[in-house]
C-alpha cells in the first residue's frame, strides 16, 4: 500500500465514486482531492445505498414501445446493468440489446445538457425561465390552428398532461408519428377481428406461418413473441412447432424459419389467397374469391412452386391450431392493407381465430392509453406546412427530418416555421433545425407512466422510475416542462403540483382503488407500485370478431417493372436500430447485424445472381437511384432476397444526433418516394423503385463474418438435423 | 514413454484438470446451448458488454480484427449452392469454451492462463506479457488482444460512459489477452455467500449475463456436478461425457437421435459448452 502510493483517500474514492475513474484518471490529483466533487459519506448514506453491493430497482424500459420492464443494478449511485423486470408479463426478466443498451443513452457524451436558443448559425445556452417566458411570448397572439405539436407515440401521464396542455393553447394539430407502425395491419386486423391489435399466442400454434412479421427481431413485442416462440419450438407432446416464413428479404425470423420461402414483393396476399384455394375447405363467398388463384396463377404472380403451396396447405390441414401472420413487410405496399387482409383470411378459414388468436384487455382509463402514430399523421403535417399554415411547431420524441420520406422534403417545409421548438435527447436532425431546443431527461433519470399498444399479458401500467440522480443538472424531466408549461396558462389547475413526481403520485394515489389496491395505504400502495414497477390491472377482454372480412378485398394485377427503375427497394428494419434513433449508442452500432455480421456501416443487399448479372462483387460502392433521390453504399451479396429487390437498412446515415452515429452509413428514408396506402393513407414503405449502378469504388466490408464469409467448409461447428432424425421427447 | 504409448493411453496423460477420480468438487462450472432455441438476436452479446466492460472499439479496429465481443454469434448458410437460403440461416453463439485440457494453457510462456479448481479456464491480466501464444493456439477463436489502451481512450470510455463501468470486473490495459470468464466475478460472489452459509452454490442461484439476458432462454448454466443442475441433467440426458473425445452414442453406425455435442470434440481441448444441434422440419 505505501510503495505503491495509494492513499486512503483514493480508496475511499473507489467506493464513493466509480472504479473507472480511477483507472481513468491514473495518477495524480483527483477531483474529489481538489474539493470539485465529493465523495459518499457513508456515515449518512441513503439505506439502500451498500458499497459494494448492488441493488436493483424497477422501471419501464424507453427504447421501443413494447413496454418491457426493466431492472437496474445500481452501485454506489450509478446506474450499471438493465436486466428485466420478472413481474412484467411482457418480457418476463428478460431484455433485448436493444434494451440493454438503454444505460448508453443514459450516460451518453453527446446529450444536451443546456437549454439552446438559435442565434444565426449558431446556439446559445439560455436559462430555462428564458426559455419558458419565450416559449409564452412566441405563443401570444397566435391562434391555437397555427400551432403544430409533433410527437412520437405517448401514454400514461404524458399523454394526459400533454393533451390538457394542446388543449390550454387551444389546439387541436397534435401529429402522431411513428415511422414504423403497423399502420396496415391494424386496419386489416380491425376488419377480420374487430380489434387492432389481437393477442397473437405463438406458443399455442403447432404451425406458425409468418408473412413478413419479424416477430423475433423488430415486430411489436420481440421479447415478448421470443419467448412464445421458445415455446413453440417445444412444442407439445414433443411435437415441435414448425415456422414458415414468406417475404422478399429475409428478416431475423426469417432465418430461423424452417422454410424461408421468397415471394416477388407485394405478392403475399395472392399467396395466401392460394393457400386457401389449395385447402379445398371453403365453399360460398371465400371460395369464389379465391378460385381465380389456382396453383398456375399464384406460382406466376408469387414464384411460389405448385409443390410448395400444397406442402403448406397439407401441413395446415394436418396440425391446428395454427397461426397466419400478417407483418411490417406485406403493408408496405398501395394495397398493403389488403394484403394483410387477404392473409388474415387465412386464420378464419383455418379457425385459429379464439385459438391462437385471442382477444386483447381492455384499457379502463381511455386518457392513460397510448396514442399510436403514423406517417400519415406525417403527412398531414407536411402538407400544413407547405401551405405555411403553422407559425409554431413543437416536436418530442420523433425525429423527422432524418425519418421522413425524401419525397417530403420535410426540412424545407420545416424552415416555414417561425418558431420551432425541439425537446431533445441528442441534437439530432431534427433539432439542428429548431430555434430552441430543450434537453430532456434520459429514460433512467424520469418518472412516468406507460401504458404498451401491444398488451400481451393483461392490462399493465408500467411504471418509471429514476434509476439514479440526473447526470446533467439542467435537464428537465418532459412531464415538469409540461407541467410548467401548463400554469403559464392554468395556474389555478395545476397549484397543487409542485413537480411531475407529485402529479404522478397524486394521481394514482387518487385512483387507487381502481389500479387494485382500494384499501391499503397511501404510502405502502406507492412504495409497491414503485417496487413492482408493473400495476396489473383487471380489465374485461375486448369483443374478438371473426369475420370473412372478403367485401372489398382485391389484389392488384403484377404491373410491369418500370425500365428507368426496375428493382424494387426494401428498407430494412434492423432489431438493434430500427428507425434510428439509438444509433447514437455505440454498442447497438458494434453489435454485428446477425444476417450480414456488418457493423458500423450500412450496405445494399443484392442476391448472388442479380450481382453476377451485373458484375457486382462483394464490397463494391453501388448507387442506388429512386425518384426522390439516391445514396452510395457498399454491395453485399445475400441469398435472402427476392433477385428483383435490394435491401438497404434503416437508422445509419446520421448527418448529426452525434459521435457514434454521425457519418457512418447512408440514409435510406431519404430516397423513399411519397407513394401511400390507398386504404389507410399510410406511406408505403416498399413501393419505392430504384436502379442500381456501380461507381467504380470498392472497399473492404467491416463485419464479423471474416474473409471466407462465413462457412463451416466441412469443419463441424453449428449441426443441424431434421425433425424425422431427432427424438425430442426425453429432453430435459 | 513409447509415442505409441502416449497415443494409445491419451486420455490417461491429458486429463481434465486437476487429475483426481472426482476431478472437481463440488463445483464444475459448465454450459448447454440449445441452438434450436437461439434466434441470433445478439442480446446475450450486449449483455456480455454491459456486465464485462468491454471496450467498443470502433469501425477501424474492427476491420483490423481487433473487436472485443467475448460473445459473438456466428452465422453460417447453408453450403450445398441453393439458390436462396431457404432454409434459413444457423446461428451459434460461441464463447470461450472453457475447455477442460485448454490448447491455451500449455503454450502460455508465463502461466497466466491455467485452470482453476471449479474448471474454469482462467486469465491472469496482470501476469501476462502479451505473447498471443494462446490466441493462436485457440481453435475456437475466442481469445481478445488489447491492442490499445482502451481504459484511457477517450474515444471508447469518454467520462460519461465511463460511469457505466461494473466495479465487480476489472477494465485491461494494453498488451494483455482477455475473453469470457463465464461471469466469473458473478460465481465469485455467489460462492462466497454459499461458504458464509457453509452450502455449496444452489442452481439457479447463479446466472451468467448472457444466460439471463435470453429472450429464448437457449442458454443453461450450472454445476455439472450438481445431480440437480439443469446442465448435468442435460449433459447426461444428451449421452455427453466430459472427459471423453468420442461420445458412446455417436459410435452407433446409425448415428444418434440426440442432439447433444461439443465443437471440436475430436480435438481433444475437452470442452465445458455442450450445443444442442439445430432442428428443422423434414415435411416442408
Amino acid at each position: 500500500m505505501i510503495d505503491s502510493g495509494i492513499d486512503r483517500r483514493d480508496f475511499l474514492k473507489v467506493l464513493g465514486w466509480s472504479g473507472a475513474a480511477v483507472a481513468l484518471s491514473g495518477c495524480g490529483n483527483t477531483s474529489v482531492e481538489d474539493g470539485k466533487e465529493t465523495v459518499v459519506s457513508y456515515v449518512e448514506a441513503n439505506d439502500y445505498m451498500i458499497p459494494g453491493i448492488g441493488v436493483y430497482y424497477n422501471s419501464t424500459c424507453a427504447q421501443c414501445d413494447a413496454g418491457c420492464s426493466i431492472n437496474g443494478r445500481v452501485r454506489e449511485g450509478r446506474v450499471l446493468k438493465l436486466e428485466g423486470n420478472p413481474d412484467s408479463g411482457i418480457n418476463k426478466g428478460k431484455l433485448c440489446g436493444l434494451g440493454q443498451a438503454g444505460v448508453q443513452h443514459h450516460y451518453n457524451p453527446d446529450r444536451v445538457r443546456e437549454p439552446i436558443l438559435r442565434n444565426g448559425n449558431k446556439g446559445e445556452t439560455i436559462t430555462w425561465d428564458k426559455a419558458y417566458a419565450l416559449i409564452a411570448e412566441k405563443l401570444t397572439g397566435v391562434k391555437g390552428e397555427e400551432i403544430a405539436f409533433l410527437s412520437g407515440g405517448v401514454s400514461g401521464h404524458l399523454k394526459a398532461l400533454l393533451g390538457n396542455y394542446l388543449e390550454s393553447i387551444g389546439t387541436k394539430n397534435h401529429f402522431v408519428y411513428e415511422a414504423l407502425a403497423p399502420v396496415g395491419v391494424r386496419a386489416a386486423n380491425l376488419k377480420s377481428y374487430g380489434v387492432a391489435l389481437p393477442r397473437y399466442r405463438l406458443d399455442k400454434a403447432k404451425v406458425v406461418l409468418s408473412f413478413g412479421a419479424d416477430f423475433l427481431g423488430s415486430w411489436i413485442s420481440p421479447v415478448h413473441f421470443s419467448q412464445q416462440y421458445a415455446q413453440f419450438r417445444k412444442g407439445m407432446d414433443g411435437q415441435r412447432g414448425v415456422l414458415i416464413q414468406v417475404e422478399s428479404k429475409m428478416s431475423l425470423t426469417g432465418a430461423n424459419a424452417d422454410r424461408w420461402l421468397v415471394v416477388k414483393p407485394g405478392t403475399e396476399g395472392v399467396l395466401a389467397l392460394g393457400i386457401i384455394n389449395a385447402l379445398g375447405t371453403t365453399s360460398g363467398e371465400i371460395a369464389e374469391l379465391v378460385k381465380p388463384y389456382d396453383h398456375a396463377h399464384v406460382t406466376k404472380e408469387t414464384g411460389v412452386s405448385a409443390s410448395q403451396i400444397d406442402k403448406i396447405a397439407a401441413l395446415l390441414k394436418l396440425r391446428s391450431p395454427s397461426l397466419i401472420l400478417a407483418g411490417s413487410a406485406v403493408e408496405g405496399y398501395a394495397h398493403g392493407a389488403q394484403n394483410a387482409a387477404a392473409i388474415n383470411l387465412l386464420n378464419h378459414v383455418l379457425g385459429n381465430v379464439g385459438k391462437t388468436i385471442e382477444a386483447p384487455s381492455n384499457v379502463p382509463f381511455p386518457q392513460l392509453a397510448p396514442i399510436v402514430g403514423s406517417t400519415a399523421s406525417l403527412k398531414s403535417l407536411n402538407d400544413g406546412l407547405v401551405a405555411g399554415q403553422y407559425k409554431v411547431l413543437f416536436n418530442f420524441a420523433a425525429n423527422p427530418v432524418f425519418t421522413a420520406p425524401g419525397a417530403f422534403k420535410f426540412k424545407d417545409n420545416m424552415a416555414k416555421v417561425g418558431f420551432k421548438v425541439a425537446f431533445a435527447h441528442y441534437m439530432d436532425e431534427t433539432a439542428m433545425q429548431a430555434d430552441l431546443v430543450l434537453p430532456l431527461d434520459s429514460a433512467l433519470e424520469d418518472w412516468g407512466t406507460q401504458v404498451p399498444e401491444y398488451l400481451a399479458d393483461g392490462m399493465q401500467l408500467n411504471i418509471q422510475q429514476p434509476l439514479m440522480e440526473k447526470l446533467h443538472a439542467n435537464t428537465r424531466s418532459m412531464g415538469d416542462i409540461l407541467l410548467t408549461l401548463l400554469k403559464q396558462r392554468r395556474a389555478d389547475e395545476y397549484k397543487n403540483f409542485e413537480d411531475y413526481y407529485a402529479y404522478l403520485r397524486g394521481s394514482l394515489l387518487q385512483n387507487k382503488g381502481a389500479l387494485g389496491a382500494g384499501g391499503s395505504d397511501d404510502d405502502n400502495f406507492w412504495n409497491e407500485a414503485l417496487t413492482r414497477g408493473v400495476l396489473k390491472i383487471s380489465s374485461s377482454s375486448a369483443t374478438l370478431a371473426d369475420k370473412a372480412a372478403t367485401s372489398g378485398l382485391q389484389l392488384p394485377k403484377a404491373e410491369t417493372a418500370d425500365a428507368k427503375f426496375p428493382m424494387h427497394f426494401i428498407p430494412g428494419v434492423t432489431a438493434s436500430l430500427r428507425d434510428g434513433r439509438h444509433a447514437n449508442q455505440p454498442w447497438l452500432q458494434e453489435s454485428p447485424d446477425p444476417l450480414t455480421t456488418i457493423v458500423w456501416d450500412s450496405w445494399v443487399e443484392i442476391h448472388p445472381k442479380k450481382a453476377l448479372e451485373l458484375g457486382i462483387v462483394d464490397g463494391d460502392v453501388v448507387e442506388v437511384t429512386s425518384k426522390s433521390g439516391s445514396i452510395k453504399a457498399q454491395a453485399y451479396l445475400f441469398p435472402g432476397i427476392h433477385p428483383d429487390a435490394v435491401s438497404v437498412p434503416l437508422g445509419r446515415g446520421h448527418e448529426a444526433m452525434g459521435r457514434y452515429a454521425k457519418g457512418y452509413g447512408v440514409n435510406p428514408f431519404g430516397i423513399l418516394d411519397a407513394i401511400f396506402d390507398k386504404e389507410t393513407g399510410e406511406l408505403a414503405l416498399h413501393e419505392t423503385r430504384v436502379s442500381i449502378k456501380k461507381t467504380g469504388a470498392r472497399v473492404l466490408i467491416v463485419k464479423d463474418e471474416g474473409a471466407a464469409g462465413g462457412m463451416q467448409m466441412g469443419r463441424r461447428i453449428a449441426l443441424r438435423k431434421t425433425t424425422d432424425q431427432v427424438d425430442l421427447s426425453e429432453e430435459v | 514413454m513409447s509415442v505409441s504409448n502416449l497415443l494409445e493411453n491419451w486420455s490417461q496423460f491429458r486429463h481434465t484438470h486437476p487429475v483426481d477420480d472426482k476431478p472437481h468438487d463440488p463445483y464444475k462450472w459448465a454450459m448447454s446451448i440449445d441452438l434450436d432455441a437461439c434466434t441470433g438476436c445478439n442480446a446475450c452479446s450486449i449483455a456480455c458488454y454491459a456486465e464485462n466492460n468491454i471496450p467498443v472499439v470502433g469501425k477501424e479496429r474492427f476491420q483490423h480484427g481487433q473487436q472485443m465481443h467475448w460473445m459473438r454469434i456466428e452465422r453460417y448458410w447453408d453450403e450445398d449452392g441453393r439458390e436462396f437460403a431457404d432454409q434459413g440461416a444457423q446461428f451459434l453463439p460461441m464463447m470461450c469454451q472453457q475447455c477442460e485440457a485448454a490448447p491455451c494453457e500449455t503454450v502460455c510462456p508465463v502461466a497466466a492462463t491455467n485452470h482453476t479448481a471449479d474448471g474454469l479456464n482462467s486469465q491472469v491480466y496482470n501476469r501476462c506479457v502479451g505473447s498471443r501464444y494462446c490466441s493462436a493456439n485457440c481453435p475456437f477463436k475466442v481469445r481478445y488482444f488489447n491492442w490499445y489502451d482502451y481504459p484511457t481512450d477517450d474515444a471508447v470510455w469518454p467520462a460519461e460512459m465511463s460511469q457505466q463501468l461494473n466495479p465487480d470486473v476489472t477494465v485491461r490495459s494494453k498488451g494483455v489477452m482477455e475473453k469470457c470468464t463465464f461471469c466469473v466475478q458473478r460465481l465469485t460472489a455467489a460462492k462466497s455467500v454459499a461458504k458464509s452459509e457453509g452450502r455449496i452454490v444452489r442452481e439457479g442461484e447463479v446466472q451468467t449475463a448472457c444466460q439471463q439476458s435470453c429472450p429464448t432462454g437457449a442458454i443453461s448454466f450450472g454445476n455439472l456436478v450438481n445431480p440437480e443442475s439443469r446442465v448435468h441433467k442435460q449433459w447426461q440426458a444428451q449421452q455427453v461425457e466430459i472427459d471423453k473425445d468420442k461420445q458412446t452414442k455417436d459410435e452407433k453406425e446409425e448415428g444418434s437421435e440426440l442432439r447433444g455435442y461439443r465443437i471440436f470434440e475430436d480435438m481433444r481441448p475437452y470442452p465445458s459448452v455442450m450445443y444442442l444441434e439445430r432442428v428443422r422440419e423434414s415435411a416442408v
